[in-house]
């Protein structure tokens, strides 16, 4: 069994990414992990980079 | 140059009232022979309108490179922009609030209340604003079949729900609304402080000082009172914030209430009554998303597109630099068309379509970047939650009359939505 699932959040506008979801609408099936999303990516609501995300536990 | 004409439309708000068609025409004109042009209206400096959705995400994402506080942030004529800037000591703003800032002062004031708009904490409030969508859709069961859905409905709702997270009591909630109304319709002879269109820079300044003044006086009490007696409230938060080590300044602290007590419920306002507005005329839509709840959430981001709320706001270049292949010079000023970036056919397959099952739907209407909306969760939230309560109660929905919007080329919503229903 692997790691439990993380969440991670936009340091500017509050979005969440949560592991288990993925964000299908922006090509990341469930289950995809924080690490592996290219570093390039950027927030889809707000453009923050990938690096101003913090995790969190909600 | 763009054309006199069509550089009169975009800043005239009247174009932006009734149907709102003679704007969208505008800006159909502009993404097609004029994406990113200069325009010199008369009365005005000249302007960079930005009116592709790329390159508005392409301004917003650099806000170190395109300010907001440099010059106006609101699209204003030479002459009220002199007499305001000689009434606020060479400030080109009435307030400051996070849309006049830039940064570290922007970052620092933003921090302040990020943490009450996040979604996992506007959870905690869900049931209470479920309450609070139940009682007025029960107000609107009352009213016999027929209502103003703008007037009845959506104007009260957002706002009943922003003054209990501020701390205002209900009481004072008409006057909440007619100060917001008069700052936003400045220019709309309905809801003008005066109650007439203002003549000239005079009257125009004269009556938004006399709104803010009212905002102002009101929220130093609550200030006072905060300060004493803190309770679990924004206005307390506001009240007894701190920035740089030290308590908010006066004209930030009256400006962060105001923009709460403002822009933190007609927006949202303006999009519900927008999206009724557009049931009613899409009977398709309004069955999809009435036999398929789970559409509810798309309803409302196309319901944010379509409105688009805030029409615009302007950015100042602090040096020179390029954009879509243009160059703009240190000092420029840009028009950014949120209205037009939500109807960019590069950016949305029909857009003057209105379709609750639109995927993708990445508009510009929370703006992007440093600045995006701060309270865009809780508008989701709002929206959200008075679909799932009305939906399955409303039967059916006509217009019964013709809807209008304000007049204004700023913050602009429907004034009146006149409709016939049946409800459960």
């Amino acid at each position: 069994m692997g790691a439990p699932y993380q969440t991670w959040q936009c340091r500017t506008c509050g979005f969440i990414y949560d592991e288990a979801e993925g964000a299908p609408a922006e090509g990341l099936a469930p289950g995809t992990r924080w690490v592996d999303i290219p570093a390039d990516w950027v927030c889809p609501l707000c453009g923050t980079p990938k690096a101003d995300f913090e995790m969190v536990e909600l | 140059m763009i054309p006199q004409e069509i550089a009169a439309t975009i800043v005239d708000p009247t174009a932006f009232g009734g149907n709102g068609k003679r704007v969208d025409e505008a800006f159909t004109w502009l993404r097609r022979e004029m994406p990113l042009e200069v325009g010199q209206p008369e009365g005005f400096d000249p302007f960079w309108v930005v009116t592709r959705h790329a390159d508005i995400l392409e301004v917003e994402r650099q806000n170190e490179l395109f300010h907001n506080g440099d010059r106006a942030t609101i699209v204003t004529p030479i002459e009220l922009d002199q007499k305001v800037r000689m009434v606020m000591g060479g400030s080109p703003h009435l307030v400051r609030a996070l849309v006049q800032m830039d940064n570290p002062d922007h970052a620092a004031y933003r921090r302040l209340t990020y943490g009450a708009f996040l979604p996992q904490n506007l959870k905690r409030l869900e049931a209470r604003v479920r309450d609070i969508a139940r009682s007025f859709i029960d107000h609107m069961a009352s009213l016999g079949g027929t209502c103003d859905f703008a007037r009845d409905v959506a104007f009260l709702y957002p706002l009943h729900v922003i003054m209990e997270l501020l701390g205002v009591p209900e009481s004072d909630e008409p006057r909440m609304l007619k100060l917001t109304q008069e700052l936003f319709g400045s220019a709309d002879a309905e809801l003008s402080r005066t109650g007439s269109r203002p003549e000239d820079a005079a009257s125009a300044l004269a009556n938004l000082q006399g709104t803010v003044g009212e905002f102002m006086v009101y929220f130093n009490e609550i200030t006072e009172d905060r300060r004493a007696r803190p309770r679990e409230d924004l206005a307390s938060v506001i009240a007894n914030g701190r920035v740089f080590d030290a308590p908010l300044g006066v004209l930030e602290a009256m400006s962060y209430y105001i923009i709460v007590a403002s822009a933190g419920h007609d927006t949202t306002s303006s999009t519900t009554a927008g999206a009724l507005w557009a049931l009613a005329e899409n009977h398709d839509q309004f069955r999809r998303v009435k036999e398929n709840p789970v559409l509810i959430p798309a309803l409302v981001e196309e319901s944010i597109r379509w409105v688009t709320p805030v029409k615009h706001f302007m950015r100042t270049a602090t040096a020179d630099a390029e954009l879509a292949g243009r160059r703009i010079a240190k000092g420029d000023w840009l028009m950014l068309s949120y209205q037009s970036g939500n109807r960019d056919e590069n950016a949305f397959d029909r857009p003057f379509r209105f379709d609750v099952e639109r995927s993708p739907n990445k508009h510009v209407a929370f703006g992007y970047g440093a600045h995006i909306c701060l309270g865009q969760h809780l508008a989701r939230m709002e929206m959200r939650i008075l679909w799932e309560e009305l939906l399955p109660r409303l039967q059916d929905v006509v217009l019964d009359g013709e809807p209008v919007n304000m007049d204004s080329a700023f913050v602009c919503g429907p004034k009146r939505v006149p409709i016939r229903y049946r409800m459960q």
